[in-house]
């Protein structure tokens, strides 16, 4: 992972762009976490500070930096030196292996579920430094992989002359935790006309390195690439509706792989929804939709604003008649995956949260759409307005009836 | 993808051109390497000159000046255009572009500009106005002491905000809570003056409001005073001048490095932005090169040589004159005058292309800083650009 930290000139256009610099004066900001202190860190001394842990990972200030510095990927390597000279809280080691923990909880989910609620254990997670007083996400049982091997349910209504193939890689957060909206994401594609397969798969390995472990999250990557790679090279599209998941495939698989595997892999996965326009603008397939009336704010996930392409699945909703559609890609939500359950967070996230909903109820929208599984469970802590994946929107406006939605 | 116009940089220059173009049906794309040095500027807008009279001060201008090329009703109307669609997003801009005003910068002197944000609009005092100012406990990036040094009648109160920096302070005041306990604190100070300088943390997305609800409830008169960067009036200018092109559907192609184009004998056809995974590409029918001067990286220069950094257009510069001596610091250097050279329709000379037009910062002889009109110049040359691009589509 190298940055060229000699790029930056000092001009603080990263450090406007930082969520956690604005809500947090423990976090002197990308500008000094990033390019400034590397420079001491190179001498080898022990110079990585606490509040080096303090960076959520966004990536605002790589998208805000003119002169190429990536700031986020000189502070990740602090924060996995971090560890490794203080070694892991249980936190850490916990959400480093989130995709066990998710494993598990899907398997016992009546169990999970009620103990996950229970006070004891609550007072348990608060005991290890981890926040009691916002709900764990709930595991579902009937996950994505458990039935993935299962034909489709869908008809093609408008087949394309030449199908295209593509292999869906779901993540931690839609394969145990959100499986209807995952069930959902394949109907649409089948509804185009596009063949679909669940491949074996685990955590993306975001969540191990966001924690410090990069054996860990290069591990996963491996046993991903493995799988992914065959289809690949088969001519099968990778297909990711997660956007911190994807991101990490084409950007971090590269780097922390190093092989040419990594490569071919970031070169053939695609957002669902800008692989949805591409064939579009290909007169592949056609989107016709049936009205939806309703005032949307649309949540962008940093994670896709780093993409710095248009947003893709705004461009489509925009489409359907009678939605308006709200954009607000000015704030972080503050939740960043694992960092939002942590206690020593809590301000932070919770500053950060509040100003996200602020923007995103301002226009009174009856719903909020984000594609993230994360910034969705942020945000539906501070408002009571419903808060979905995007997906729900154009299956209602493709009047594809999921009979798994809500079960 | 393809549009009718990719304009290449989110600066001033870049991102009023697309808005013009936006407006009048033309698909816009703006592709651009990260956020602009107008993020971290003053958020003032300087026209020309020192004196008085912007319109006077152009006329001394030298004839390579981009000014002229723009013509002086044209700039005019250009700036109007700027006033009208920030009063419209609610960050009004006060001044008559055919003046200039000084306000107070943070060493305690005074600098000419000619139209600031509604939050300094009261910064224009006559010598001998006296003000009160209001500080924060720690804040990097603002020294009231320089300020009372030049003023020493100037009394201070500071407010302990629990946070030091300018963009946590702003943060914290488009907080209402935070602002209800900050404006009970104004009212608890002695002050003795009815005016009340204050840094320029008064929020960043309610400005307005938060501004209109401390002259009201305390009944004075407040004016920002710009910072060191991180500088918020420069990152509401920016923020704002986005949000408006969203607004009127330009499409944002951003952390775009531009590593390679296509051309068709004297078309530029489309631009390869390059990524981690799959390069994105641009089309369109024409392109504007607003990617600034060499602080912003559309120019680049070693010692023996200076380039165009998208599409290698030789850069103008004042041949022959020893560029890296002593005089290095001192305004009208001759650096200042390099940049591309264009015709009347704002295309490049030097290059191949007719489908090429630039705006901004990149001009030759614009000297931005000799005869402060930097942002002036960009506005002016960024909507006259677009006007040009615009007939060339059509």
């Amino acid at each position: 992972m190298r940055s060229s930290f000699e790029n930056c000139i000092r001009c603080t256009i990263c450090v406007e762009e930082c969520p956690a610099f604005k809500a947090n004066p423990e976090y002197p900001g990308p500008k000094q976490a990033g390019p400034d202190a590397e420079r001491f860190r190179l001498d080898g001394v022990e110079t990585v500070d606490k509040w080096i842990t303090l960076c959520t990972q966004c990536k605002r200030c790589d998208y805000a930096c003119p002169y190429g510095v990536d700031p986020s990927k000189l502070i990740l390597k602090a924060q996995i030196r971090y560890v490794t000279e203080n070694g892991r809280t249980l936190p850490q080691v916990l959400f480093a292996n989130f995709h066990y923990v998710a494993v598990l909880g899907s398997m016992f989910s009546v169990i999970t579920n009620v103990i996950t609620s229970s006070v004891l254990i609550k007072r348990l997670l608060r005991s290890i430094g981890l926040r009691s007083d916002i709900p764990f996400p709930r595991f579902r049982f009937r996950t994505l992989q458990r039935f993935r091997n299962q034909s489709a349910v869908h008809k093609p209504v408008a087949a394309a002359a030449k199908p295209r193939k593509v292999a869906f890689f779901h993540g931690c957060y839609l394969n145990s935790n959100a499986p209807d909206e995952g069930r959902m994401i394949l109907a649409v594609l089948e509804h185009f006309g596009i063949r679909v397969v669940v491949p074996k798969q685990i955590c993306c390995g975001l969540p191990a390195l966001g924690n410090g472990d990069l054996a860990k999250a290069r591990g996963f990557a491996t046993e991903n690439s493995k799988e992914l790679a065959k289809y690949v090279d088969e001519g099968w599209d990778i297909i990711y509706s997660c956007t911190s998941c994807g991101r990490t495939l084409i950007y971090d698989y590269p780097e922390i792989l190093g092989t040419d595997e990594g490569n071919r892999i970031s070169e053939n996965t695609w957002n669902l929804y800008e692989y949805l326009l591409l064939l579009r603008d290909e007169r592949r397939i056609e989107f016709e939709f049936k009205p939806v009336k309703r005032v949307i704010s649309y949540h962008i996930p940093c994670h896709l604003r780093g993409r710095g392409v248009p947003y893709p699945a705004g461009d489509i909703i925009r489409q359907i008649p009678g939605i308006e559609l709200h954009i607000q890609d000015e704030n972080c939500c503050g939740f960043s995956g694992s960092y939002g359950f942590k206690e020593k967070n809590k301000h932070t996230t919770d500053t950060l949260g509040r100003i996200a909903v602020e923007s995103l109820t301002k226009a009174n929208p009856q719903a909020i759409i984000s594609d993230c599984g994360s910034c969705r469970m942020q945000i539906s802590n501070f408002t009571d307005t419903a808060v979905v994946d995007p997906i729900q929107v154009l299956c209602e406006a493709l009047g594809i009836r999921t009979s798994v939605a809500g079960g | 993808m393809k549009f009718d116009v990719a304009v290449i940089g989110s600066g001033m220059s870049g991102l009023m051109a697309s808005i013009y173009l936006a407006e009048r049906g033309v698909s816009t794309a703006v592709v651009s390497r990260g956020n602009p040095i107008c993020s971290i500027s003053s958020g003032c807008i300087d026209i020309a000159g020192s004196g008085p009279d912007t319109l006077k001060a152009i006329d001394s201008f030298p004839g390579e000046h981009p000014y002229h090329k723009v013509g002086k009703e044209a700039l005019l109307e250009s700036i109007e255009y700027f006033q009208e669609l920030m009063s419209k997003h609610g960050l009004e801009y006060d001044g008559d572009s055919r003046k200039n005003r000084s306000i107070l910068t943070p060493i305690g002197k005074r600098r000419v500009t000619s139209l600031v944000p509604f939050t300094m609009k009261a910064a224009e005092t006559a010598d001998g106005d006296a003000f009160h100012i209001i500080s924060f406990k720690d804040i990097k990036d603002f020294f009231p002491s320089y300020l009372t040094g030049r003023f020493p009648d100037a009394q201070v109160s500071v407010f302990d905000a629990g946070t030091h920096t300018t963009v946590g302070i702003a943060t914290k005041m488009d907080n209402d809570d935070f602002l209800v306990s900050f404006v009970n604190w104004i009212r608890e100070q002695e002050i003795a003056r009815d005016k009340i300088a204050i840094p320029a943390i008064l929020g960043i997305t309610k400005t307005r409001e938060i501004h209109d609800r401390l002259e009201r409830d305390t009944g004075r008169t407040f004016f920002e005073i710009p910072t060191l960067p991180p500088s918020i009036p420069g990152l509401r200018l920016y923020r704002s001048l986005r949000k408006i092109a969203e607004g009127k559907g330009v499409s944002f192609f951003s952390s775009a490095e531009i590593s390679d184009f296509g051309k068709e004998r004297k078309k530029i056809l489309g631009l390869t932005i390059k990524k981690p995974g799959r390069p994105d590409y641009v089309d369109a029918e024409a392109f504007i090169l607003a990617t600034g001067s060499f602080v912003s990286g559309g120019l680049f220069s070693d010692r023996n040589k200076f380039s165009e950094t998208v599409f290698d257009i030789p850069v103008h510069s004042p041949a022959g004159e020893e560029l890296f001596n002593e005089d290095f610091f001192k305004l009208g250097h001759p650096i200042e005058k390099s940049g591309i050279r264009v015709n009347d329709r704002f295309i490049p000379e030097d290059s191949e292309f007719e489908n090429l037009f630039a705006a901004g910062s990149i001009l030759a002889h614009s000297e931005t800083m000799k005869y402060g009109c930097g942002h002036g110049m960009a506005i002016s040359t960024g909507v006259a650009a677009a006007k040009h691009a615009e007939e060339y589509i059509r």
